[in-house]
């Protein structure tokens, strides 16, 4: 007996010690497989099923596209790229999202949310369609020499002592490299993270959920940094005179908040379809939709302070980025910001009957993506007036093309997430603590 | 709702000397308000089924001690969800219009005052406080409201007197109905609990 302890201890570091039996363990897959929820049928999704919202999506996707298209040669490229960086903004935020709560689900060894856990697994590996867009958003910049980010502009780099000084941070090449650091980074952990689930399911080795959770424990910190500078490098250099060192949880923010919004919208239109009866429950929206409610407070929280001290200390280099976001037309988005990306969702979500209806906590979690898509809108296009002297308010055409290259992002986002969802079960199938999911309970 | 019956009975357990409590429904041979009654149980299976029938019997005023928690035995005991997070609610939004009042009332309106250089009816210095004084109300409601929901803190209890109440926190499950149940009746209250398998049912009596 205290030779089998003394072996454990030894062995406990390495990643690939389990902490169920062999006998256990056969005894779990045993249940499992006698468990009528788990049958086929109910835990995998039928292609034509996801095709049903997928195909429409993407025809409304690649209209919007060609409309943000028609915009670079009616109004400018600026307008029609600004109006693809926010959506890209907005799916790199669901898409990073999920990646932070996979990686959070595996290091802190969650039980209850391994029937969520596929579909946060299978956002997070769609994270490459942001990605390629900012590497090729950032050719752009860096070829055409500074559309949105004008420290790229050749002639504004000219004799500026403030962008001389930051010139080993903020330029072309370093840029191009960092993003591709980013990219590698998200889609290695995002790709390793989902392989492992997915061979678990085949194999059934449970030794994958062990290693899943060694190299979580380090992709969080990656995804912290990664994620901020991410946000420095495209959101926050708009505009080189400005800083806040709260942007990267700014951002982390809308990321947390995107991607548990999009998992309900994800498992409601599953259930819809029929699937996962008795497995994804009321009981798991109800957590999720506790998730979704504290990142609503978190980002009032984050953002409020950053506007507050920013507002309270007045000083001209930070005080002139809440200026051009409230003085050139764009007062009304602020204060749209403040009411409904937090105190009406506030008000709503507080409501626990809210938060355990599938239907209802998905149409705040639309409501609530769409929020996030004004916040990105909210944060790029007032730069597009500042940076330029000829440009007056915004007009009706402009921010049809914003619209249209935003909705047109997420729409062809949204047929990649129904093609991705039919590929593997909706759930991990032999994970060794899904029977806690399955018996997944509040108390409160 | 408690009626006021309730809540006189409620202060006379702290303010003996202000309140009296009202004549009891029941009264033992020894002159004694009767408490209410009490039943014996070995298995969880067996009290999670008597709670049950108590459930479906009618009766409200009546609680289940074990020596662990019983998942789920709330639904067995038909227990409705808690008022607390009502009154949490109301408090917190009572804190925040204080807050708005009493600082825009000050610094905006009844005496204007130049800070900063800043706006009179700035909304942002405004939101700290709000927050604080949200969270202040709310805190305090939580503590109290959930103290005199549940009759915390209090120097004795009538149950203290069984002597075979104890047990609940070694090996026993006890369900007691009060005799300020509206249900309560000695003979019929007794039948139930034979019915649902408990043992050395006694009459509690309040020693006071």
């Amino acid at each position: 007996m205290s030779q089998s302890i003394n072996q454990i201890a030894a062995n406990h570091p390495a990643p690939d010690i389990t902490a169920v039996s062999d006998q256990q363990w056969a005894h779990r897959l045993e249940s499992f497989a006698k468990d009528a929820r788990m049958h086929e049928d109910n835990i995998n999704l039928p292609a034509s099923a996801a095709a049903k919202i997928g195909r429409p999506m993407l025809v409304v996707g690649l209209l919007m596209l060609v409309v943000a298209a028609i915009g670079i040669f009616s109004i400018s490229f600026k307008h029609a790229l600004a109006g693809i960086e926010i959506g890209v903004f907005t799916i790199l935020a669901i898409s990073l999202g999920s990646l932070f709560w996979t990686m959070v689900f595996h290091a802190l060894n969650a039980g209850w949310s391994i029937t969520l856990r596929r579909q946060f697994e299978n956002l997070a590996s769609l994270v490459w369609i942001p990605a390629l867009c900012l590497i090729v958003i950032a050719i752009i910049e860096v070829a055409m020499g500074g559309v949105l980010l004008t420290w790229l502009d050749p002639a504004v780099r000219q004799g500026n002592h403030l962008l001389e000084v930051k010139a080993p941070y903020l330029n072309g090449p370093f840029l191009l490299v960092r993003v591709l650091i980013y990219a590698i980074c998200w889609i290695g952990l995002s790709q390793m993270l989902l392989g492992w689930s997915r061979k678990a399911d085949e194999t059934g080795d449970r030794t994958l959920g062990r290693k899943a959770r060694w190299w979580s424990s380090f992709g969080i910190p990656i995804f912290a940094f990664s994620a901020t500078f991410c946000a420095f490098d495209f959101l926050m250099s708009l505009d080189y005179r400005f800083f806040s060192t709260m942007w990267g949880v700014y951002f982390f923010a809308s990321c947390a908040l995107g991607s548990a919004s999009a998992v309900a919208i994800i498992m409601t239109l599953v259930k819809s379809a029929g699937k996962l009866q008795g497995v994804v429950t009321e009981e798991h929206f109800h957590d999720l939709g506790k998730l979704v409610f504290a990142f609503i407070v978190f980002w009032a929280y984050v953002s409020f302070s950053q506007y507050f001290l920013i507002w309270y200390a007045n000083i001209p280099e930070e005080t002139m980025f809440f200026t051009a976001r409230r003085a050139m037309g764009f007062d009304w988005l602020f204060k749209l910001m403040l009411i409904g990306h937090f105190a009406a969702p506030f008000l709503v979500l507080i409501w626990r009957p809210i938060k355990r209806s599938p239907k209802l906590l998905s149409l705040m979690g639309i409501y609530l993506i769409l929020m996030i898509a004004l916040d990105m809108a909210w944060i790029i296009l007032p730069m597009l007036n500042i940076n330029d002297a000829a440009a007056t308010a915004p007009s009706v055409p402009g921010m049809l093309i914003h619209a249209a290259g935003a909705l047109g992002v997420v729409m062809i986002f949204g047929w990649f997430v129904c093609g991705k969802i039919t590929k593997s079960p909706l759930i991990p199938t032999k994970d060794p603590m899904l029977h806690e999911a399955l018996g997944h309970k509040n108390y409160v | 709702m408690p009626n006021i019956k309730e809540l006189i009975s409620f202060a006379a357990d702290y303010f003996p000397m202000v309140f009296r409590k009202p004549a009891p429904k029941y009264v033992s041979e020894s002159g004694n308000r009767v408490y209410g009654m009490v039943a014996e149980f070995h298995e969880t299976p067996k009290v999670y089924h008597a709670a049950e029938m108590v459930r479906d019997a009618g009766y409200s005023k009546w609680d289940v001690h074990t020596p662990f928690p019983i998942h789920d035995i709330e639904t067995a005991m038909g227990m409705k969800t808690t008022k607390l997070p009502l009154m949490a609610g109301g408090a917190a939004i009572t804190g925040v219009i204080i807050a708005i009042i009493l600082q825009w009332g000050t610094t905006a309106y009844l005496y204007p005052t130049v800070v900063q250089g800043k706006p009179f009816e700035a909304w942002e210095p405004f939101v700290p406080i709000m927050f604080e004084l949200g969270v202040l109300l709310t805190a305090f409601t939580c503590i109290f409201g959930m103290l005199a929901l549940n009759g915390l803190p209090r120097f004795h209890h009538p149950l203290f007197s069984h002597e075979r109440f104890y047990k609940v926190s070694d090996n026993r499950f006890i369900i007691c109905i009060e005799s300020d149940d509206p249900k309560f009746d000695p003979s019929t209250t007794r039948a139930l609990l034979e019915k649902a398998g408990g043992s050395e049912i006694a009459l509690i009596e309040d020693e006071d």
